[in-house]
């Protein structure tokens, strides 16, 4: 796609986004008793109100950041990768669990402990890729059933074989000072896992856009049966790419483990795997958008918490238009899909 | 009357005007206004401007059957206009009314048939049954015999000749001026919209219509060279399946510089063919190529990497990626050879060869029209020594223009030392092309003509005779 194509599309879907957070938001704001004005007031204050704040923003947008790269690799190779949560809930196991067991000095420590997130994340995004290139397995399925499979198979491993002696949370023992991610900010959770998130962005729109493996990825996604017919494997394509996928939300679990809580904890996400769709398809797959897209949704994870304790708005509020954004922009694509064909 | 499509005037202020009793043609090239001024006639479309005025139901067939596979025969004709009782379907009462409707019109037919188990012929006898029990004043009939065998076709036109003499005013959009010249009365010739020429069908001839169709003479094939013809694929034996398409036991040759035409009516196997040489789909008995035995696992990428280059039926899903610009396009298939540097080149390469409009390699290839795609089709597949070609209806739905270059290009690749399968189901293109001619039916191969010794009669009988 040429990138005039995408960006005239990209704005249009921004527009749309605007519409329905502030539109829909306020309705639901209405119907909370509370004037929109006073609400939005409070959650833009919540989101960059201090110093601290601002970082928070940052700290959320980046945790957005990574699965929705993520699901942006899979998604243009026409695989729904639903599973995002799943992948990142398993590379920060990963990471939490290893960078607890080895004392290693920093150098070797914090990239081994997020290779440890990106391999996890991998294998797990693997397993369905696997699953559709040999048996032609539904990748919406199975990425979805891998989520649950993820949550019960890390709180097993942190209750089961691996509990700490007499605790009772379900959490790996913190990680050592050498393993974790060093602050960008003092007294704020954003560490470097904000700077490392966007390289990760712009190496990916290079390898999309300009390498060979991107282009057939992209031809696969976009036009499978001319792609195979041009001697393009759909299979091999269909497992590189979730393992990546995979990979890429695996190293987000990494990071909030190495960077924000410093030990694996089963409540590390809030959803971060499945909001993150929504910031995929606002930033339309295009990694350079999906910087901007999860910096807005950041906003409105970090200003939720504050419009709910000051304007008394629930947060739900937040979650609702999330949904509302998903379904608007996968509905305007199936249409849009549906009318080229 | 006027009708605009995004910046394309499709319909340029028409005036047509049709009589009780006649059959009047409308020729153009594609592209040239026809299905559209059809499709406003029967209310489809709605005009920018102008009207349409009908003493009574005016009826249309389409080009592409608009019939419900999974349905019986009855339930399509009837279909919106069952007769009921009460809430259900009086089903003898309507069955009655088909047998009735066929027998009145001499289209033979089997009311509980399922459609998507009629052969192509039956299937139009659907249409035109479902369109006659509506009594039109006037019937619209969209290039009704593209799918025809030539005896079919002239039966067709017999049905057609009963229903003007019942006082129905039929047009038939075509390009195939053969039929115009049999069987119309009038003709209106279209080009880019508007009209150029109308006549009383005895006062002109096809040529003089050729050439008021395209605006000028037609561009001339290539010159066919002597080429040294030695063995190239060598098929035994060989049975595909690919879809509904199945092949059963084809043994031929290809000859180096050489082009065999494959004709016959869609639907008779020319898929599974296409398919299995491509490598899409796995086959049984023998294929060799150049002596070595290709084998039926191979993926499309080991058959690329022989050299066997398939145009594909479909170019929109089978060979394009419609939302990406002529230049990526171009290069599919080449990625891994071509140097980044060398996409810019590939494309003007192609653009100039094919004359590709407009000639920017940053042009979105949906936004072509349906000639221009399939010039960067042949053009990507025809590049880099291809040793075998299959060319599969390498001109449907493009204008003559293109597709005498499209035509033409494969000519010179077969002078070059190319064995070209050409595979058609138009009779007009393979014996223009052909050296050879090998007729298809019922998925097996009935005849074999060299150029020299080509009958139209005897390959039209043998394509029809190997019909269900």
């Amino acid at each position: 796609m040429p990138y005039a194509f995408v960006r005239g599309r990209a704005f249009r879907d921004i527009v749309l986004v605007l519409v329905l957070v502030f539109g829909v938001g306020s309705f639901a704001m209405l119907l909370a008793r509370v004037s929109p004005l006073v609400a939005f007031g409070a959650l833009f204050d919540g989101a960059f109100g201090t110093r601290e704040e601002v970082a928070e923003t940052l700290v959320q947008a980046t945790n957005l950041l990574f699965p929705a790269l993520g699901i942006a690799v899979a998604f243009r190779a026409g695989l729904f990768n639903i599973g995002a949560e799943g992948q990142l809930i398993l590379g920060g196991f990963a990471a939490g669990w290893l960078g607890a067991q080895l004392p290693l000095p920093w150098f070797l420590a914090i990239p081994m402990v997020l290779i440890a997130g990106a391999l996890a994340g991998g294998v797990w995004g693997a397993i369905p890729g696997f699953l559709r290139a040999r048996f032609g397995a539904n990748e919406v399925i199975a990425t979805l059933m891998l989520n649950v499979v993820a949550v019960l198979l890390a709180t097993y491993l942190v209750n089961g074989p691996l509990a700490l002696p007499g605790s009772g949370a379900s959490e790996t023992p913190s990680l050592p000072h050498a393993a974790q991610l060093p602050d960008l900010v003092s007294d704020s959770r954003l560490t470097w896992a904000f700077p490392i998130a966007l390289v990760v962005a712009f190496v990916l729109r290079w390898v999309l856009q300009r390498t060979v493996f991107g282009y057939e990825l992209r031809a696969a996604g976009d036009a499978p049966e001319a792609a195979k017919r041009a001697g393009i494997d759909l299979g091999r394509t269909a497992f590189v790419a979730m393992a990546l996928s995979g990979a890429i939300a695996g190293l987000g679990g990494a990071t909030i483990v190495a960077g924000e809580l410093h030990r694996f904890n089963t409540g590390l996400s809030p959803g971060y795997g499945f909001i993150a769709i929504a910031v995929a398809l606002v930033g339309n797959l295009d990694p350079l958008w999906i910087i901007v897209a999860s910096l807005a949704f950041g906003v409105l994870q970090s200003g939720g918490i504050a419009m709910q304790a000051e304007a008394g708005v629930p947060r739900d509020v937040v979650a609702l238009v999330t949904g509302l954004v998903i379904i608007a922009l996968a509905g305007r694509r199936v249409v849009a899909a549906r009318r080229s064909t | 009357m006027r009708r605009r499509f995004g910046a394309v005037q499709a319909v340029d202020g028409v005036d047509l005007e049709l009589l009780p009793g006649e059959i009047h043609a409308l020729v153009g090239e594609n592209g040239a206004g026809k299905s559209t001024l059809a499709a406003i006639a029967y209310g489809a479309v709605r005009a920018d401007e102008g009207s349409v005025d009908a003493t009574g139901v005016v009826g249309l067939v389409h080009q592409h059957f608009k019939l419900i596979d999974r349905l019986r025969v009855w339930e399509n004709v009837l279909l919106n206009r069952e007769p009921k009782r009460g809430w259900t379907i009086d089903v003898p009462a309507a069955r009655a009314r088909v047998l009735e409707l066929a027998a009145k019109y001499g289209l033979a037919v089997d009311p509980d048939a399922v459609v998507e188990t009629l052969p192509v012929g039956i299937k139009q006898r659907v249409e035109l049954l479902r369109e006659l029990d509506r009594e039109p004043a006037v019937l619209l009939l969209d290039e009704p015999t593209a799918a025809l065998a030539p005896s079919e076709i002239a039966s067709f036109f017999e049905t057609v000749r009963g229903l003007a003499a019942r006082g129905t005013a039929v047009l038939v959009v075509t390009h195939k001026l053969a039929e115009v010249i049999a069987y119309s009365q009038r003709v209106t010739v279209m080009r880019a919209g508007a009209v150029v020429a109308r006549h009383l069908t005895g006062e002109t001839n096809a040529a003089a219509i050729a050439r008021e169709m395209v605006g000028g003479d037609v561009a001339a094939l290539a010159t066919r060279a002597e080429t040294a013809s030695k063995a190239l694929l060598e098929v035994r034996g060989l049975s595909a399946t690919s879809g509904t398409s199945a092949l059963s036991g084809a043994t031929f040759d290809v000859r180096a510089g050489e082009i065999v035409g494959i004709a016959g009516i869609e639907g008779n196997g020319q898929s599974a063919l296409a398919d299995a040489l491509a490598g899409v789909v796995p086959f049984s008995g023998e294929l060799r190529l150049a002596g070595v035995t290709l084998r039926p696992d191979d993926s499309p990428a080991a058959r690329l990497a022989r050299g066997i280059r398939v145009i594909p039926q479909d170019r929109r899903h089978e060979a394009l990626i419609l939302d990406w610009n002529v230049r990526d396009n171009v290069v599919l298939g080449r990625q891994r050879t071509l140097p980044r540097a060398g996409y810019e080149a590939a494309a003007r390469e192609v653009i100039d060869r094919f004359d590709v409009r407009p000639p920017d390699p940053g042009a979105i290839v949906g936004m072509l029209s349906g000639g221009n795609q399939q010039k960067i089709v042949v053009g990507r597949l025809l590049a880099g020594d291809p040793k075998l070609v299959v060319a599969y209806q390498p001109t449907r739905g493009i204008d003559v223009g293109a597709s005498a270059l499209v035509q033409s290009r494969l000519i010179e690749a077969r002078n070059a030392g190319a064995g070209v399968l050409l595979i058609s189901f138009e009779l007009d293109e393979i014996f223009a092309c052909a050296d050879r001619v090998l007729v298809i039916a019922g998925g097996a191969f009935v005849g074999s003509f060299d150029r020299a010794a080509i009958d139209r009669g005897r390959v039209g009988a043998l394509m029809a005779g190997g019909q269900a």
